[in-house]
């Protein structure tokens, strides 16, 4: 098992090469280059075109494709991310500024998701068909089917601005820097996006544990004389939770990659806020890094759920 | 045949099941008795309730169905017990199941959690039923494969249950049935899901436990082959109905039912050639839903006369032996 996951590590080697190849091979693809990013359109006229081919050869933009790859790639792996285009602040400075909220959010939302999604969930199988089971499935099916922002900005109309009970958006307010100061603005989000997220987990814990429920291990637990609870948490649940694991780390990205959707109507300033208004001001080197950022996340979780699916079922056989 | 050794009466039992709003009669009325140290055979094709009889003992019956009337009685050390009357899930059934009456199923690849190993599984009942530590209840269960004829039990006890083999699975299942030494054990098909070298030697070992620890079986087959080996009492089931029952000699020798009757010559029998008789029976299973008004046999019957519109009362042949058929004299001289 130990050599079978030192070789999942290191086939994520060449996977993350790839992938950097197409992201940079994708903005080779856009139009312009990026003198015309930096320098404003008036500059560029005043220049003579002797003087624009002397910066290209400077900055080496007319090195080959391949050359110019190779260059950016052995920035990245020295640590060296670029920098934005808007402000020439270094992409790793930025990134780093945003990740405490991406973090902040994300893990509050995955947290009350994955705790209360369980619960639900198994309490719905348990009850099924029951009031409380048809309630929640009605609750499931409307958290699975609304986008998000439109939770989000009935969310933002009721609790801010009809009760007030709550800030309408970003972080922080200016004068407030403690840490418990900007609770308050994080309640919101993480709600919606918690519950939102609540939803899925809620219906696919269901439909798990139904199925467990009815497998014939959960007679012989009954026949041995345990109690009920045993039978269905102990025996019934620890299967069900296999494929729920599954789900739950496919969202693990969102912890570095942040959610665009939930940052923008909450104005939260995380990494998803930040990628979009990298696309927004075409600034290349940025998009490219969090789109880099975002993909090694889903390598890496993706990792974790082998790892996490093997440790939960003895079953899988790892060779 | 004296009362004290009575572990199991079961008087008239009606279990229904209720599916679509249509009630299925899967018991309508079954007694029989079960004795400490003896094996009684349920014989009957697919479908006549002989897993509803298992499992209205135990209480394991599927969400949808009830015991009606009728009483079951499991008579303990502690006095008689009404098993019928007690909660489905309650205190008082969980205290016999596993610990007093415990039961094996089917398959035992889909019978074990595939999650936990193989050694929690079997002590599981046994946390429960008596006061031990973790240790113990390990070694408890090493002990239990040992003797289950599983070789290297020291190490298997941590194995999950994939990597046994079928009938090293039945073995384990058998552990855990037999794990708080019970008065009555169920074996609903223990051997069906598994290839028939390994068949015998599963029978054998309920029978060894089951005379080593005077455990009374009741063993739920279709195989009549097993039914000559190990039965003490057979009891042949047909819709609902235990038909006839009696000794085995009773039965399997003198048949007093003309299903019964029909069900021996349906069957071949090893050694007499390819020449021999084998006579299927005539027609098929009623639907459960539209029974015969009387006797449930009557239209497959070779025997039915007018009478047999009305269901038949038990017909005492000797006083070990009954059938449920106006012409049990006219079948057993037949035979």
């Amino acid at each position: 098992m130990f050599v079978y996951f030192t070789r999942r590590l290191l086939y994520l080697i060449p996977m993350l090469l790839g992938i950097s190849f197409l992201i940079y091979l994708g903005l080779e693809l856009t139009p312009g280059d990026i003198l015309s990013y930096l320098l404003p359109p008036e500059a560029i006229a005043d220049l003579k075109p002797e003087e624009l081919i002397a910066m290209r050869e400077a900055l080496g933009l007319n090195d080959p494709f391949i050359v110019r790859y190779l260059y950016w790639l052995g920035g990245i792996l020295q640590g060296d991310f670029g920098y934005s285009l808007a402000s020439g602040v270094p992409i790793s400075k930025l990134v780093l500024e945003r990740i405490p909220a991406t973090l902040e959010l994300s893990i509050a939302a995955l947290l009350f998701s994955t705790l209360f999604g369980v619960i639900l969930g198994s309490i719905s199988a348990l009850k099924r068909g029951s009031l409380m089971d048809n309630s929640l499935t009605v609750f499931g099916m409307i958290g699975v089917s609304i986008p998000e922002f439109i939770f989000g900005l009935i969310a933002l109309v009721v609790f801010a601005l009809q009760l007030e009970w709550l800030p309408v958006g970003k972080r922080l307010m200016p004068g407030y820097d403690s840490y418990w100061d900007h609770m308050p603005h994080l309640v919101m989000p993480a709600m919606v996006l918690g519950l939102i997220m609540t939803a899925g987990v809620m219906r696919y814990t269901r439909s798990s544990m139904l199925d467990s429920l009815n497998k014939e291990f959960i007679r012989t637990a009954r026949s041995k004389g345990v109690p009920e609870w045993r039978v269905n948490f102990i025996h019934g649940l620890r299967v069900a939770l296999i494929p729920v694991v599954v789900l739950i780390g496919f969202r693990l990205p969102m912890l570095i990659g942040g959610t665009v959707i939930i940052e923008q109507v909450f104005q939260w300033p995380g990494i998803g806020d930040l990628f979009v208004n990298a696309v927004r001001g075409q600034n290349y080197p940025l998009v490219m890094m969090i789109s880099f950022l975002s993909v090694t996340a889903v390598l890496f979780a993706s990792f974790l759920i082998d790892l996490l699916t093997a440790l939960l079922d003895p079953r899988i056989k790892l060779e | 045949m004296s009362a004290d050794q009575k572990v199991l009466s079961v008087k008239d039992l009606k279990t229904y099941i209720y599916v679509n709003n249509r009630c299925n009669k899967a018991l309508d009325g079954v007694s029989f008795d079960v004795y400490r140290g003896k094996t009684l055979c349920v014989v009957g094709e697919s479908g006549c309730g002989k897993s509803i009889t298992a499992s209205s003992i135990t209480q394991l019956l599927p969400k949808l169905s009830r015991i009606e009337s009728g009483e079951i009685v499991y008579h303990s050390e502690r006095g008689n017990i009404r098993i019928d009357q007690l909660e489905r899930n309650g205190p008082e059934m969980r205290a016999l199941r596993g610990a007093e009456i415990s039961m094996i199923f089917q398959d035992p690849m889909t019978a074990l959690n595939p999650v936990y190993r193989i050694g929690s599984q079997i002590s599981e009942g046994l946390q429960y039923h008596s006061k031990n530590t973790l240790a113990q209840l390990k070694q408890t269960s090493i002990d239990l494969l040992r003797q289950m004829g599983i070789p290297l039990a020291e190490q298997r006890v941590d194995d999950y249950p994939h990597q046994f083999s079928g009938g090293m699975r039945q073995r384990a299942m058998i552990a855990m049935a037999m794990s708080c030494k019970p008065k009555i054990l169920i074996a609903d098909e223990p051997t069906t899901a598994l290839d028939v070298t390994i068949q015998a030697q599963i029978f054998e070992l309920i029978d060894e436990l089951k005379q080593r620890h005077n455990t009374a079986v009741i063993l739920i087959t279709h195989d009549m082959g097993v039914v000559a080996e190990l039965a003490d009492h057979v009891a042949v089931m047909y819709m609902g109905n235990i038909v006839e029952q009696g000794t085995v000699d009773d039965v399997l020798r003198h048949p007093a039912h003309p299903y019964t009757e029909a069900l021996l010559k349906s069957i071949p029998i090893l050694g007499k050639g390819k020449q021999q008789q084998i006579t299927p029976i005539q027609g098929s299973t009623p639907d459960p839903y539209q029974r015969p008004k009387g006797c449930q046999f009557e239209p497959r019957c070779p025997y039915a006369t007018e009478r047999c519109q009305t269901f038949p009362d038990s017909q005492s042949i000797s006083a070990t032996h009954d059938a449920l058929c106006w012409h049990s004299e006219k079948v057993l001289s037949h035979a």
